[in-house]
């Protein structure tokens, strides 16, 4: 056969397919949408947690002096602390802290910032209480009200201080919750557009007879899978633009990487990912016999290749095992591309996994193959 | 006339049975040929041996001096193929529809020509979905045409099809046989066979019992003293239907 005359078949096939795509609302709606709504969903869960680390706690304040209305407003200006205006008196505070909402109290006492007799400045005495289930945060806010002390005792003695401590945020942004979160998504995303696609529609193809009638052509099983993969790369780039777009102008995604490397790692995770669904679509005669290997496939992968939680989270043995499935290596490439900035060059291993599973995926894809 | 299928002790085995049990039969360049039978006589499974669908158990095929078993690719090439019910992927439009059939065979045509075949010209940019049973069969057999197939194969056309779109489809048939395409259909509906028809093989049970022109075979039961229990009228209530409805395509 002519070369130029297969892949314009290939051609219009896939082009076909693609406007064919996006005619289709449900189509648009289950791998555009629908990722879409779970990035909100997991964003809105994991977007902010661990970048700001702030106290949940409530001030109890006691005390009528103007230092301690000072040193009260101090408090809730504080970056570090989120005061919880609601709760007004200790027994409140104890009962949130039971249920584990807030972190600490921290309570000014009666004469906390008055002048006593005999001396010449304020005093007082700043207390804080926490749960058993707080100690960590206990004793952080214990050394940051000793650090605000501290500089309120020198601005009032002027005495001077010969050791001090600093502290500078420096530039470098360390991975967020979020930054996992989201290549797990893109991750959950490939799934729907490479596997859930092709098993729903093969089925409904083959029992139309669609499939037979295209049997009846020239046209190879080589040619068909490759429009597929064609239109389904089209279709998956979109989807995955969008989803880095929402992710970093509402999630501030630290996007620092190469956009053609991670283009290029997208496209081998799509086609990778596309020939599991084609595998198992075009084997399958039917919904019934499709139904129960999908889910043998897909719920291994997308519990354990860090689609939902990271994998650093997982005991050693089962991150070992879990680092062979395919969709770990396109998650982890995809991660260490975008966020950590990493190039192609240091990928090796996960390229190599990815090249690997591709090979082995499609060389069943093409013996399971059914017209019919 | 020559022959362009020559079908040579054609043998389908399923479960230890001949489901097409040893036939052989010619058909000619440029006729109408068609299989009739009941149900499971082996008449698809029949075509499908001869399009290179299905493996040939037993006996050769040979469509325009090319043995299906050696080269199956290459009769693909050489047929078009009509399916019991056409079905499209949905969202696709007519027009899109030839150009994918004429690209699987590597070619390009002009969409719009082989629609206005079919008298699908105004549907160009429609959606398939939106087709009636009638234009679906239409725009199959011009899906099936596309690439100048020197058979073309035709597997009950018309069942379900309203008379209008019955008698539609049997002048298409006849344009395509005028165009010098030979045709090869099964059906169950025997005016159909005696309208369109040039040769019958009538098969049962894998065999083929009866292979010659509708009118010798008809000649030939009378010839053994048939003859019908009622007076024949001379219509019948299709005549009505068709006299009382007009012929005009409704779909």
């Amino acid at each position: 056969m002519n070369l130029g005359k297969a892949f314009y078949t290939v051609r219009v096939f896939a082009f076909t397919n693609t406007r064919r795509f996006f005619r289709d609302r449900t189509a648009i709606f289950f791998s555009v949408l629908f990722p879409l709504i779970f990035l909100f969903v997991f964003g809105g869960i994991f977007g902010n947690s661990s970048n700001n680390a702030k106290f949940h706690i409530a001030l109890i304040n006691d005390s009528q002096s103007a230092f301690a209305k000072s040193f009260a407003k101090e408090l809730k200006d504080s970056k570090t602390l989120n005061v919880d205006d609601a709760i007004k008196t200790f027994s409140q505070a104890k009962e949130s802290m039971g249920r584990g909402q807030l972190d600490a109290t921290i309570t000014l006492p009666k004469d906390f910032g008055t002048v006593k007799p005999g001396t010449a400045y304020p005093s007082g005495e700043v207390q804080i209480q926490y749960t058993q289930n707080n100690s960590t945060a206990g004793t952080t806010l214990g050394s940051i009200m000793q650090g605000i002390l501290k500089n309120i005792n020198a601005g009032i003695t002027k005495a001077p201080e010969p050791f001090k401590v600093s502290t500078t945020q420096i530039k470098e942004k360390s991975l967020t919750s979020f930054d996992y979160t989201f290549s797990g998504l893109l991750g959950f995303s490939l799934m729907g557009l490479g596997i859930f696609g092709p098993i729903n529609v093969f089925p409904e193809l083959k029992k139309q007879g669609i499939l037979r009638r295209y049997s009846t052509t020239p046209l190879r099983v080589w040619q068909y899978f490759t429009s597929m993969a064609i239109s389904q790369t089209i279709v998956g780039l979109v989807s995955i633009v969008i989803m880095f777009v929402v992710a970093v102008a509402v999630f501030h995604l630290n996007l620092i990487g190469n956009i053609a490397e991670l283009g290029l790692v997208i496209i081998m995770g799509i086609v990778t990912i596309l020939g599991i669904g084609l595998a198992i679509g075009g084997w399958a005669s039917n919904e019934r016999q499709a139904a129960p290997i999908s889910n043998i496939v897909v719920f291994p992968m997308m519990f354990l290749s860090g689609t939902f939680f990271p994998r650093f989270l997982m005991p050693d043995w089962l991150q070992n095992i879990s680092s062979f499935l395919p969709l770990t290596p396109i998650i982890d490439s995809i991660r260490l591309i975008a966020t950590e900035g990493k190039h192609l060059i240091d990928l090796g291993p996960q390229l190599g996994l990815i090249v690997l599973w591709a090979i082995v995926i499609y060389f069943i894809a093409f013996r399971v193959f059914r017209w019919e | 006339m020559s022959s362009i299928v020559q079908v040579r002790d054609l043998v389908k085995t399923y479960d230890n049975k001949n489901v097409v049990d040893g036939i052989s039969f010619d058909v000619k360049k440029g006729e109408i040929f068609g299989i009739l039978g009941p149900n499971g006589a082996g008449k698809t499974t029949t075509l499908e041996m001869i399009e290179s669908l299905r493996p040939i158990d037993g006996g050769k095929v040979v469509v325009d001096g090319i043995n299906v078993a050696d080269d199956p690719h290459k009769i693909k090439y050489l047929i078009g193929v009509q399916p019991q019910s056409p079905a499209f992927q949905d969202k696709t439009k007519l027009t899109e529809v030839i150009d994918l059939f004429a690209a699987a065979y590597g070619e390009r045509v002009n969409p719009k020509e082989f629609l206005d075949d079919v008298q699908l010209g105004e549907k160009a940019n429609a959606y398939v979905e939106s087709l009636s049973g009638g234009q679906k069969q239409r725009l199959s057999i011009a899906a099936a045409l596309v690439h100048s197939p020197k058979v073309f194969f035709m597997d009950e056309p018309t069942t379900g099809l309203d008379p209008q779109a019955r008698r539609n489809l049997w002048d298409l048939v006849k344009q395509v046989r005028d165009k010098g395409v030979t045709v090869i259909m099964t059906t169950h509906y025997m005016d159909e066979a005696e309208i369109l028809c040039d040769r019958i093989a009538v098969m049962d049970n894998g065999k083929i019992v009866a292979l010659d022109t509708p009118k010798a075979l008809i000649k030939a039961l009378l010839g053994r003293g048939f003859t019908k229990a009622q007076h024949v009228e001379q219509a019948n209530l299709e005549d009505v239907f068709i006299d009382l409805t007009g012929k005009a395509l409704r779909d």
